[in-house]
């Protein structure tokens, strides 16, 4: 076996399987694992809450906002950046057909898939320089938040890298290094791009509850 | 004369008079056939009067097979160009070596107080231009001399992907190079505006020629020198880059190959200058990184390398009032140093 049919192969297999699998049991985890019952008496509805905690959070509080300001602008900046680039590129849409769902839909223009790739770029760096140069983002940061930085950035560097769709070993290198961030993703603090959704949830219904305005 | 002699005299003169006659005048058979090389290729790279070729190709000159021109630009670019930024590039580390070898570092003691030099902005500004520009500078250096190192190392078939990657790469951080300096430039002018004083540093090397280390404020002469090159050189560098990103778009192809040459020069100075930088930044001048990581730097290299600079700073009382937090055993991040800078 090349190194190519196991790229493509045995090990895209095993990444999806991990992915797909890890990422529904730690989903499966933290639904079923609940939270301590609230006996206090309701002030407020929880599920008011959990939409304003879940919404409400995606701009900073007043109070943050001026200290903020370069983690918004970089967050924003990257997270759409890569949303557009993972659903939207035309070579992903290609691969989605071709390999996942058998269909597909509209890509992006390609003026509007290198403006999101720089946006992305922009964005992780931005936001990997503030968490090593900032004294309270270096200092609360772990091996994990840097591993899954540099994978992410790997993952669109190489992607960068075989834009050209004209090397078959560029394609096996971005391919092969997607498997490894599927493989990590599940273990990892890479979690939190389904896991944000439950976790302003779960807060925003207790602060409901509880009559919080936050 | 024998027979023999007769027949070799015949038989010569034959072959001598069809020779001539293939040679001046068509042939018996009535079709004369010019040599087909010759005028496909005077049609090919349009001499004398070219007649306009037509395509469906919509682009700057896509109706021209061959330029010139662009032949010539490229033997430039191959035997003299590359030569002359091998020879620079190779020789600025050199030269760094040597006057490590003789000077050394400038040493520093450490005084255990620290004053702020650069908040969490400008150290964000100036990794994010470091890290495209090393990015670029990479790319760039492996295109530009990949096919004289990497081709007879690794082979044409390895270099093509590399290449490929190169240039893809080159092509998509471009445009975040010119965001990022952009971004260092708004916060650093105002503390790289010329002075008198940074001539005269200058003309004195620094302090390393002539002993006493000169006067300087906030940047000192020779990072004012980098700051200014890095925005002049780094602008055309964008500009001239956007151009080749965006080659549809020149008016010329005479333009393009400007852009060509005043990308490269452009390029090739920078990365040159960037090797005095990073050795300034780092091995050569210790407690200077830490101004760039931290954002603070020890009060003695501050009286030290920015003596006006400390002045200010002692009497606005920063100093006085990060020693007393110091004291306190308070611990003392840059954070609630910036926030005593505002």
């Amino acid at each position: 076996m090349t190194v190519a049919e196991l790229v493509d192969g045995p090990l895209w297999t095993v990444a999806l399987t991990v992915f797909v699998a890890g990422v529904a049991w730690r989903l499966l985890v933290l639904i079923a694992t609940g939270w301590k019952r609230d006996l206090s008496h309701p002030r407020s509805g929880s599920l008011g809450g959990a939409i304003r905690g879940v919404v409400g959070r995606f701009l900073p509080s007043q109070g943050m906002a001026g200290r903020l300001r370069l983690h918004l602008v970089a967050g924003y900046l990257f997270h759409l950046g890569l949303f557009a680039l993972l659903f939207f590129a035309a070579p992903h849409v290609d691969f989605y057909r071709d390999r996942l769902f058998g269909f597909d839909w509209t890509p992006l223009p390609h003026w509007a898939f290198i403006l999101a790739a720089e946006a992305a770029f922009l964005g992780l760096l931005m936001l990997w320089l503030n968490r090593v140069l900032n004294p309270v983002t270096r200092l609360i940061s772990e091996s994990g938040d840097h591993a899954a930085s540099v994978l992410t950035f790997l993952v669109m560097l190489t992607g960068c890298l075989a834009l050209a769709r004209s090397h078959e070993t560029l394609r096996l290198l971005h391919f092969f290094v997607v498997e490894l961030f599927m493989i990590y993703f599940p273990f990892s603090r890479l979690m939190h791009s389904f896991t944000f959704l439950l976790s302003r949830a779960a807060q925003g219904a207790h602060y409901g509850r509880r009559g919080v305005r936050v | 004369m024998n027979a023999y002699g007769l027949l070799w005299g015949l038989l010569l003169a034959l072959l001598s008079t069809a020779a001539q006659a293939q040679n001046d005048t068509p042939p018996q058979s009535g079709i004369w056939i010019p040599n087909p090389g010759a005028d496909l290729w005077k049609a090919v790279r349009q001499r004398g009067q070219p007649e306009p070729s037509t395509t469906q190709v919509q682009g700057l000159d896509s109706n021209q097979l061959i330029n010139v021109a662009g032949e010539k630009f490229r033997d430039w670019r191959r035997e003299r160009f590359i030569r002359y930024a091998a020879y620079l590039l190779a020789g600025v580390p050199v030269v760094i070596l040597l006057f490590h070898m003789l000077h050394g570092a400038m040493k520093l003691e450490p005084s255990g107080r620290k004053l702020l030099r650069f908040d969490l902005y400008d150290r964000v500004a100036h990794w994010l231009l470091a890290t495209v520009f090393l990015f670029l500078a990479f790319t760039g250096l492996l295109l530009l001399f990949g096919r004289f190192v990497i081709v007879p190392w690794l082979g044409l078939d390895a270099f093509s992907p590399i290449a490929s990657a190169s240039k893809e790469g080159h092509n998509l951080f471009g445009p975040l190079f010119l965001v990022a300096l952009l971004w260092v430039f708004l916060r650093f002018v105002a503390r790289n505006l010329p002075a008198w004083r940074d001539i005269v540093w200058l003309l004195k090397g620094g302090g390393a020629f002539g002993g006493k280390h000169p006067s300087a404020g906030f940047f000192n002469g020779g990072e004012k020198l980098w700051f200014w090159s890095l925005a002049v050189f780094g602008l055309l560098l964008s500009l001239s880059g956007l151009l080749l990103d965006f080659p549809s778009y020149a008016p010329s192809r005479e333009l393009l190959v400007l852009a060509l040459v005043v990308h490269g020069a452009a390029a090739v100075i920078l990365v040159a200058f960037s090797f005095g930088h990073i050795y300034m930044g780092t091995a050569g001048v210790e407690g200077t990184l830490e101004g760039m990581r931290d954002g603070t730097v020890d009060a003695n290299w501050a009286r030290q390398h920015h003596d006006q600079w400390y002045a200010e700073m002692v009497r606005e009382g920063r100093l006085e009032a990060l020693s007393e937090a110091q004291e306190n055993r308070a611990e003392t991040t840059t954070g609630q140093l910036e926030e005593g800078r505002t």
